[in-house]
């Protein structure tokens, strides 16, 4: 009937109505009128003023085809529409896209899915054209909400995928043009990135029961992801959040962090994550963590298996993002990673779903720490160690105590990622210090956690393994040794000394099992192999010996510790010389580790909680201990200088009449002050240069030419007289001191100060001294804290 | 020739399972389709009505009731120019999510919006929910209220009617100002 009217009329009518009515076949089946339509196309490109009516015209037509159900003649509209679109050129462009877009929704409005898919492909052929003009008053929205709403048909997979390529469509319209619509606002975002989700989710499970159509490489979830791929990678800083925020609620809705079907699935979670994260401009990755992290914080209070799900995730992708993190960010992740630690342990609960919650989040730690770079791991190390709290202040609670645990655990996590190179950079003080004061907890297990961070740390030869247990057969192992660095002996040489007293002091420890024991060794061979050198065996050995008379005399220990520690020093006898190779000693040691054999393998490892009832207490097989003077002897003849092997240790009481060396007293005044004073860690030449010596151990100085005029003569006389007897006397109340002092010591200046002067006055009621020295002892903080420049160098 | 000279986007909202799929099914395509599934997301319908000689199109956004879904039909409110909120008379529980309901759309939709309260299957027997119930409740709202029948056809059209024509003299209004 149209063209019938067209006919006759046609010489009165325009013409580009002319025109354009001269396209429509007389049968629709027969198709666009091709010779025409490029008679249109040579109109419209020659006077492309005209654009704009015969676009109108044509929408029109259609509109009326489209209420006349015949969609033959709307088919071939549309795909003249899409020609006169492709043949414009940009400037005149304009004039022609506002019909050709109200044609397209036309399309869209109607209930016919073929038109509704024809409709959708011309849009996408409409979005790849690139326009120089930009159009201000377009507005998208309504193919945003139709296309999305095309997402979740349920009549077939053809309207999804249309769906899903005319969303494409509009981001890619929209995102390279700044003037024209935000796609980025929330009312497109929360339709378009739910719509994507759906579709990926949804055929996810159906791909899991039939896998039918293989034919179809375009699929709607493969489709909706390669979507999300695109937006995500478009999106920049301020957008990131637009696109997150629907994913999140999404997810909470669909219940898809933890589906119903397999709670214990967060696959897909994990799958889209994955996908944002890889999309996403790799500057910006670690906002996709900050804001799991965040939606981690308002889901306190959900179950914890979705707590433990989105960790789960968090852990997945937290190693994509570490890459990209600098500066504060990391911090704050690990700051927050830790507080949803803390917030856990107080929530308490001893459930297993709260402990896979707490596991997960380790795991992200854990998983972020190894993909930075070795610096930040020191400091996240440090970080970590800041947050754990003090061991050994009074009121602390079981959940304290968890959490201590948690901490360190997820330290040690750390610790394994980190890959040390000079012991000097991975042990700053203000991180060893902490670290050693918690090597003193009470609990045996946080004892046992704090050596096996040592043990990661300081292992840098893959040693760990071989050394796991204390043996006296050290050729078996093994052992990968190296020239240690100029750099780890300077360390040693100032650490050292705090190190070494505080595993002698954890040995002290009555509550120590045989594990504890064992790590010690540990951390003692790593360090001895990781550091093996003639300037610190000495230094070792010394403290070997400590460990020794430390079992001989101590009075809280079992017999079943004692013999644990007599195990350790001889398999640390035999180990010390076979890396330095003194050979003297190294004979000397397996003499004795023979004659135990013989007489009492009890001294020897393996080390056990209980001992048979009939084993020798130490003491009375003299022949069978480390001899101080063989000691000395042997290292002498193996070409090293003994003298200070000599001297007094540290550990005990010092031999009798001996001088004693700047050295080792300074280690001693040097531990303490850096515990004090977190700065001063500088060493300490002589007793004289340094009044601390006087002050801390005056006891020690009493041989000393300085301290003879200080100190007065009774004690000198004393010592003459009954040397043999003031030695055993003065080693205990010496061991009681150093634990007690270790104990004791906290940062703050005032509470030290008491708890100095309470040691000092028990310590002098011990040793029966005379009231003067007592006055002179407690003087000395007052003085220390009146001219702490003397503390530096 | 179909052009318009208003558009008006109607969003339907209200529990899983209320009708509302089935009003907008009956006032667009006339028909009452028994055993409808539920809606999946969003859908969409749209009908040109005449009001005072003028050509109005209604754009009819009909939302998916169930709760994993309430991400993507919330995005759907803010752009609405009227809300229907459904529930089922026989059917306690859809009431009282009604003020859940209205949270939402106060979070969501525009403070502007026309509301409109619709109870719906008054064709069934088994009544739970009498008529000035509802009544009541829509006046405390300041709600229009209407209760209708998508299998007998009752008082469908005349809903989506009263919609065009108050929200024509919303516009018209705004237009002369």
């Amino acid at each position: 009937m149209c063209h019938g009217c067209c006919g006759c009329c046609s010489a009165f009518r325009p013409r580009y109505k002319r025109f354009v009515d001269n396209i429509f076949p007389v049968y629709p089946q027969d198709g666009l009128v091709k010779s025409n339509m490029e008679k249109l196309t040579f109109y419209a490109l020659s006077s492309p003023e005209k654009l704009d009516r015969i676009g109108e015209y044509m929408y029109q037509r259609a509109a009326r085809d489209i209420y006349r159900r015949r969609y033959g003649f709307v088919i071939i509209a549309m795909e003249a529409m899409d020609q006169l679109l492709l043949a414009c050129h940009a400037p005149t462009l304009n004039l022609f896209v506002e019909s050709f877009l109200k044609m397209v929704q036309k399309l869209l409005e109607s209930t016919e899915p073929e038109l509704q898919i024809l409709a959708t492909q011309s849009f996408v052929k409409f979005a790849n054209i690139e326009e120089d003009t930009p159009s201000y008053h377009r507005r998208y929205d309504f193919f945003v909400s139709k296309f999305s709403a095309m997402c979740h048909s349920s009549e077939g997979d053809q309207i999804r995928i249309a769906g899903i390529k005319g969303l494409q469509a509009v981001i890619r319209k929209t995102v390279s043009d700044e003037l024209v619509e935000n796609i980025w606002e929330p009312v497109h975002m929360d339709k378009i990135v739910p719509s994507l989700l759906f579709n990926m989710q949804n055929a996810r499970f159906l791909n899991d029961t039939t896998e039918s159509i293989p034919e179809d490489q375009t699929d709607p979830p493969m489709l909706a992801e390669t979507c999300m791929r695109e937006l995500v990678g478009r999106a920049s800083f301020g957008h990131i959040r637009a696109v997150l925020k629907p994913v999140l609620k999404h997810f909470d809705l669909h219940k898809l962090w933890a589906p119903d079907s397999n709670p214990n699935s967060n696959e897909f979670a994990i799958h889209t994550f994955r996908i944002i994260m890889f999309s996403i401009q790799a500057q910006y990755s670690y906002t996709v963590v900050e804001t799991l992290m965040a939606h981690l914080d308002e889901n306190v209070k959900s179950s914890p298996i979705i707590r433990t799900s989105i960790a789960g995730v968090l852990s997945k992708i937290i190693a994509i993002a570490a890459g990209e993190n600098v500066g504060p960010t990391v911090l704050e992740i690990i700051n927050s990673l830790l507080s949803h630690l803390r917030d856990s342990v107080k929530h308490g609960t001893s459930m297993t779903e709260e402990k896979q919650y707490q596991e997960a989040l380790i795991n992200a730690l854990g998983e972020f720490a190894n993909h930075l770079p070795d610096y930040q791991k020191i400091e996240i190390m440090m970080f970590i160690m800041n947050k754990i709290p003090f061991p050994l202040v009074d009121n602390h609670t079981p959940a304290d105590n968890l959490l201590q645990s948690i901490l360190l655990k997820s330290l040690l996590t750390v610790g394994t990622k980190y890959q040390t190179i000079h012991l000097n950079a991975t042990f700053p003080v203000s991180f060893l210090e902490p670290l050693l004061r918690m090597s003193l907890a009470p609990d045996p297990d946080m004892r046992l956690l704090v050596q096996k961070i040592l043990h990661t740390l300081i292992d840098r030869h893959h040693n760990l393994e071989k050394l796991s247990k204390p043996t006296v057969n050290v050729t078996e192992l093994d052992l990968v040794l190296e020239k240690s660095s100029r750099p780890d002996l300077i360390f040693i040489n100032k650490h050292g000394p705090i190190i070494y007293d505080a595993l002698y002091t954890s040995l002290q420890m009555d509550t120590n099992t045989p594990d504890n024991v064992e790590v010690v060794y540990t951390t003692l061979a790593l360090l001895c192999v990781e550091l093996a050198s003639t300037e610190t065996v000495i230094d070792l050995l010394q403290l070997v010996l400590g460990i020794q008379s430390l079992a001989l005399n101590s009075t809280s220990l079992s017999n079943s510790q004692k013999f644990n520690l007599h195990a350790l020093v001889i398999s640390l006898l035999v180990l010390i010389p076979s890396v330095v190779s003194i050979q003297p000693l190294l004979d000397y040691a397996n003499q004795i580790v023979d004659a135990r054999k013989q007489e009492a393998p009890h001294l020897l490892p393996d080390l056990l909680v209980h001992y048979p009832a009939n084993c020798e207490v130490a003491n009375k097989v003299p022949h069978l201990l480390v001899d101080q003077m063989a000691v000395c002897e042997n290292v002498k003849s193996g070409g090293l200088d003994p003298s200070r092997l000599a001297q007094t240790s540290p550990y005990g009481a010092g031999g009798p009449g001996v001088v004693v060396g700047g050295q080792r007293n300074s280690w001693i005044e040097n531990a303490r002050g850096s515990i004090i004073e977190m700065n001063t860690n500088q060493e300490v030449d002589s007793a004289s240069s340094s009044p601390g010596v006087q002050r801390k151990l005056p006891e020690e100085e009493l041989t000393f030419e300085s301290m003879k005029k200080v100190l007065t003569e009774p004690a000198e006389t004393r010592k003459e007289a009954e040397a043999r007897r003031r030695k055993q006397l003065s080693d205990t109340f010496r061991t009681a001191t150093f634990s007690e002092l270790v104990r004791r010591t906290q940062p703050k200046h005032d509470v030290l100060q008491n708890k100095l002067n309470e040691i000092f006055k028990s310590l002098s009621a011990n040793e029966r001294r005379n009231p003067p020295e007592i006055e002179k002892k407690m003087e000395k903080p007052a003085y220390e804290q009146n001219f702490p420049e003397l503390f530096f160098y | 020739m179909d052009d318009y000279k208003f558009l008006f986007k109607v969003v339907l909202v209200g529990n899983a399972g209320v009708g509302k799929t089935c009003l907008v099914r009956r006032f667009t395509q006339g028909l009452f389709p028994p055993g409808q599934g539920a809606t999946i997301g969003v859908d969409f319908m749209i009908k040109t009505v005449d009001v005072d000689n003028e050509k109005v199109k209604l754009q009819i956004w009909d939302t998916a009731g169930q709760e994993r879904f309430r991400s993507i039909t919330q995005s759907y409110y803010r752009s609405a120019h009227a809300l229907i909120l459904v529930y089922d008379i026989s059917c306690q529980p859809t009431f009282d999510c009604l003020p859940d309901w209205l949270r939402e759309i106060e979070e969501y939709a525009s403070s502007k919006v026309l509301r409109v309260l619709v109870g719906n299957k008054i064709d069934r027997e088994d009544r739970e929910i009498p008529t000035h119930v509802g009544e009541e409740f829509a006046e405390r709202h300041n709600m229009y209220f209407l209760e209708t029948s998508a299998k007998e056809a009752e008082n469908v059209e005349k809903l989506f009617m009263q919609i065009a024509e108050d929200l024509m003299k919303v516009s018209r209004f705004l237009c002369d100002n």
